[in-house]
């Protein structure tokens, strides 16, 4: 195969992967066919979204009058019918509702089941298992069957069965997932009492966690189904999914029996790394192996405080931390964030620069919005969908693929909207037997 | 079947005695990776439990800045903990791909391969010679996928990033942390773990492609994209308001009761309810059944209005305040809410959940002794991932590598030495084996 190798790597490659001609390109998960039976958990809803901006046939299944989860919003603001956490997670899903707590529901999903290719659900544990819907009874009729069950203690183990009647949500996964423990301004006199705590992402980070994980899982068992035929059940459980982005956490315990601290801005294991006051506002900046230490200190026109703290694990050391913070700042508040972020990149791009600093301002997400970058690069996309109007949501991360790139097609469907097209293309149900069933509130 | 069973056979069916005699769902699958510090290191990494053979590329002699990377400066055996945790069961080998024999080594292992994982600036290798461009036309079917900060083109495609600079530049360290306080940026490196990730399950996505229709592709993974897809209602938010979202502290502004606690024994405990029948089971357990039909607390969308919501959490704020973390924990079981105090790398380290999950994994490394880190997540019934060993010297499988993958003689691998395309560690900490190393175990080959 022959490549065109003249133009520039970036003009070359965008013309490849711009996310403008996205809907020219096929779907890397065209056929495969999701059931998304989440319940009042957004992780769930995260994962299935991930595999529908991916091209899955992903059928979201909800309670008759909904899910619990569309009224998870800011300050009870709602959008038409739905809030904003769940209209976010609803894209390119077909959206049915089915009562599950009746036996007749029950059949409809077991009938569903056999077509489906993964099933994502989020029940407290054993509870779907309870009425005849788990796994057990699911890989009876379909062996080829990926059930992914998200739970914040997993489908087995001490805490499991103890805790089986709590539910999953995001701040007890965040709580259990150790990245709380070490985020947070440290107990100093100077810091007000209630804010040196433990402090939490503020997003759902511990259900997105957990979604993205489940996705991830579901995909390595496509591939293995591919080889083998077989299904396979997946327990996820989301405070893991969080210990894994947790750096050395359990290595460090074994090794050293030390617990990591909480260090605000600061960074245990590469300094300086951290953020600093600006004129208006704050930025982050890094300058931590030597030569982008000595790079930095050109930059900041000191370089005298380069042989301060001439070796990185001068640096790290926590005493001299707080000094070199100090440096830092009393440069950086004289410069605007724009202008420190430009004078950074100036050195940087100076033919006969040997180091590097990166720098950014810590926007505010109106800031984000804001930058022409994020729009040129599709990473935002400004929708006219059919039922929730115009709106402003992030484009799936994958919307960069050269063969088969991510993309929305519609934002969310309201309540039950698509029972009509799936329980005809499915199980060849008519508008008399929906009306049974509506009748008697199984749809 | 009844539920009385469900847990004992989970537990059999996830059984850690049974990890290693079933198969491993990507055995087929190469992977080199051509990537430093984490956001690159940590894809082919969580790959690798599923069975993935990698190969990772370092530079003689010094290899990947991350082997640096470890809390104050401190080593076990001469290893950083940092660097432990991203190069889990791969095989460790060094060229030198400034050198012309080593860019035809390293095109020679990626004709063999499935993948190809690199995090430099973008246009980096393709500068060089052995990017996208080259690789490619030697092998067609190749999955390619670059992780970095701003992806491949666009005005920001100079500026270089980590994984601070995407919680800047997204917003989401502004979201996070208190009022009144700095933003807070997360104690962990959050998005180079969560952006590696997602690259993992791009080149799943891709493979998937390509076992049905034979094509490979390219694909970028920006850390700052992805971490502003993760940040769930901000944008919706902005957009149709007009109004920026803050910080809340540990308070959730979309669910509510959702906040952290102090309880009389002085833990710091999450509680919340995501739905009214949830929200009912606290309030009895409060000994405050009333609330449910006070029209403030009616639902969660008057929950979280604004005053409601203050009002509503100094209660819950009061009720754990006058009890211990024990009795919170019982009533949430006896009652069906979400509860868990904060836990701390001490509590992990002792739990007995994760001990039976295996999610604690003990790992007897021929080269390093006993260690303990992270298991694996997701928990796989069939083809369960695994952990194998936890890292090696610079160079380290050279001649494995060499030998079984590219057919090299031991003449050659020795003239390739010579002229410094291949070559071994330096006498530097966390490059070399422990010193208490007898200079054999772990050597697969020769």
């Amino acid at each position: 195969m022959s490549v065109e190798k003249t133009k520039p790597w970036d003009e070359w490659i965008r013309e490849q992967d711009d996310p403008r001609y996205a809907h020219k390109k096929p779907e890397a998960l065209d056929g495969v066919v999701v059931l998304d039976l989440s319940r009042a958990h957004m992780g769930g809803c995260f994962g299935a979204s991930l595999l529908a901006e991916l091209g899955a046939f992903v059928i979201r299944i909800e309670p008759p009058g909904g899910d619990a989860a569309r009224k998870f919003t800011p300050f009870g603001m709602i959008h038409k019918d739905t809030g904003l956490g769940y209209l976010n997670e609803g894209r390119n899903k077909y959206h049915v509702t089915l009562n599950l707590e009746v036996e007749e529901g029950r059949k409809i999903y077991r009938d569903l089941a056999r077509y489906a290719d993964v099933v994502i659900e989020t029940f407290k544990p054993g509870m779907a298992d309870e009425m005849g819907i788990g796994y057990r009874q699911l890989s009876q009729v379909n062996p080829g069957l990926i059930y992914c069950a998200i739970y914040t203690y997993g489908q087995f183990g001490p805490e499991a069965e103890k805790n089986r009647a709590k539910p999953d949500y995001d701040i007890v996964d965040q709580a259990r997932g150790g990245i709380m423990a070490i985020t947070g301004e440290p107990v100093e006199p100077e810091i007000p009492e209630e804010c040196r705590v433990p402090t939490k992402e503020g997003n759902w980070m511990g259900w997105y966690a957990g979604g993205v994980w489940a996705a991830y899982g579901a995909l390595v068992a496509l591939i293995w189904r591919m080889e083998s035929g077989k299904g396979q059940f997946i327990d996820v459980a989301p405070p893991e999914g969080l210990l894994k982005y947790c750096d050395y956490h359990l290595q460090w315990y074994h090794q050293a029996k030390e617990l990591r601290s909480r260090i605000g801005p600061y960074d245990s294991a590469v300094f300086p790394y951290t953020f600093v006051k600006t004129k208006d506002g704050t930025n982050f900046i890094s300058g931590f192996s030597d030569v982008n230490w000595t790079h930095l200190c050109n930059i900041m026109g000191k370089p005298e405080v380069k042989d301060m703290f001439p070796t990185i694990f001068d640096r790290l050391n926590p005493e001299n931390q707080p000094k070199i913070h100090h440096v830092v700042e009393e440069w950086s508040r004289n410069l605007t964030s724009q202008e420190l972020t430009d004078t950074v990149m100036k050195f940087n791009l100076a033919p006969d620069a040997v180091g590097v600093v990166a720098t950014a301002k810590v926007n505010k997400p109106l800031d984000t919005l804001g930058e022409d970058n994020w729009w040129i690069r599709c990473a935002f996309v400004k929708l006219n969908d059919p039922n929730y109007g115009e709106i402003t949501i992030a484009n799936p991360a994958f919307n960069r693929m050269t063969e088969t790139p991510a993309r929305v097609k519609w934002l969310c469907r309201p309540v039950g909207a698509d029972n009509v097209i799936i329980y005809k293309r499915f199980l060849g149900y008519g508008n008399t037997k929906l009306e049974e069933l509506k009748s008697k509130g199984v749809i | 079947m009844a539920k009385s069973d469900y847990f004992e056979w989970a537990g059999e069916l996830f059984s850690m005695e049974e990890v290693f005699s079933k198969p491993e769902a990507l055995s087929d699958i190469k992977i080199v990776e051509f990537c430093t510090l984490i956001l690159g290191p940590s894809t082919p990494a969580y790959l690798t439990e599923f069975g993935a053979t990698v190969f990772k590329v370092e530079l003689p002699g010094m290899g990947d800045t991350m082997r640096s990377l470890t809390p104050w400066g401190w080593f076990w055996k001469n290893q950083a903990l940092g660097w432990l945790k991203c190069a889990r069961n791969k095989l460790h080998v060094a060229i030198d791909c400034h050198k012309e024999e080593g860019k035809e080594l390293f095109k020679r292992l990626v004709a063999q391969s499935d993948v190809v994982v690199e995090n430099l600036r973008g246009g980096t290798l393709d500068r060089w010679g052995v990017g996208y461009r080259d690789l490619a036309e030697i092998n067609p079917r190749l999955i390619y996928i670059a992780n970095n900060g701003f992806g491949q083109w666009g005005p920001y495609l100079v500026r270089p990033s980590y994984d601070a600079i995407a919680q800047s530049e997204s917003g989401e360290a502004w979201i996070s942390g208190f009022p009144g306080r700095l933003p807070m940026k997360s104690g962990i490196w959050l998005c180079d773990y969560y952006g590696g990730l997602m690259s993992a399950v791009g080149i799943l996505v891709a493979l998937h492609y390509r076992d049905r229709t034979g094509k490979g592709q390219y694909m970028e993974m920006s850390q700052a994209e992805n971490i502003m897809r993760a940040m769930d209602w901000t944008w919706l938010y902005c957009h149709l308001t007009g109004k920026d979202r803050d910080r809340y502290g540990n308070r959730d502004v979309a669910i509510c009761p959702s906040d952290i606690f102090r309880s009389m024994d002085g833990e710091l405990v999450a509680v919340a309810t995501t739905t009214d029948e949830q929200f009912k089971g606290l309030c009895e357990a409060m000994g405050k059944p009333e609330l449910v039909n006070d029209p403030r607390f009616v639902t969660n969308l008057e929950r979280t209005k604004e005053g409601n919501a203050e009002e509503l959490l100094s209660i819950v704020k009061d009720w754990v305040a006058n009890n211990t973390w024990q009795v919170v924990d019982r009533k949430a079981q006896k009652y069906g809410f979400a509860a868990e105090k904060v836990h701390n790398g001490r509590d992990h380290y002792y739990d007995e959940h994760f001990e039976v999950r295996g999610f604690k994994w003990h790992i007897d490394d021929s080269i390093l002794g006993d260690g303990v880190e992270e298991g694996v997540a997701p928990k796989l019934s069939e083809t369960p991932g695994r952990v194998k060993w936890m890292g090696k010297p610079v160079g380290f499988d050279n001649e494995y590598v060499f030998t079984k993958y590219l057919g090299l003689t031991q003449d050659q691998i020795k003239e390739l030495e010579d002229k410094g395309a291949i070559g071994k560690w330096t006498d530097f900490i966390s490059r070399t084996p422990p010193d208490d190393w007898d200079g054999k175990s772990g050597i697969i080959f020769p």
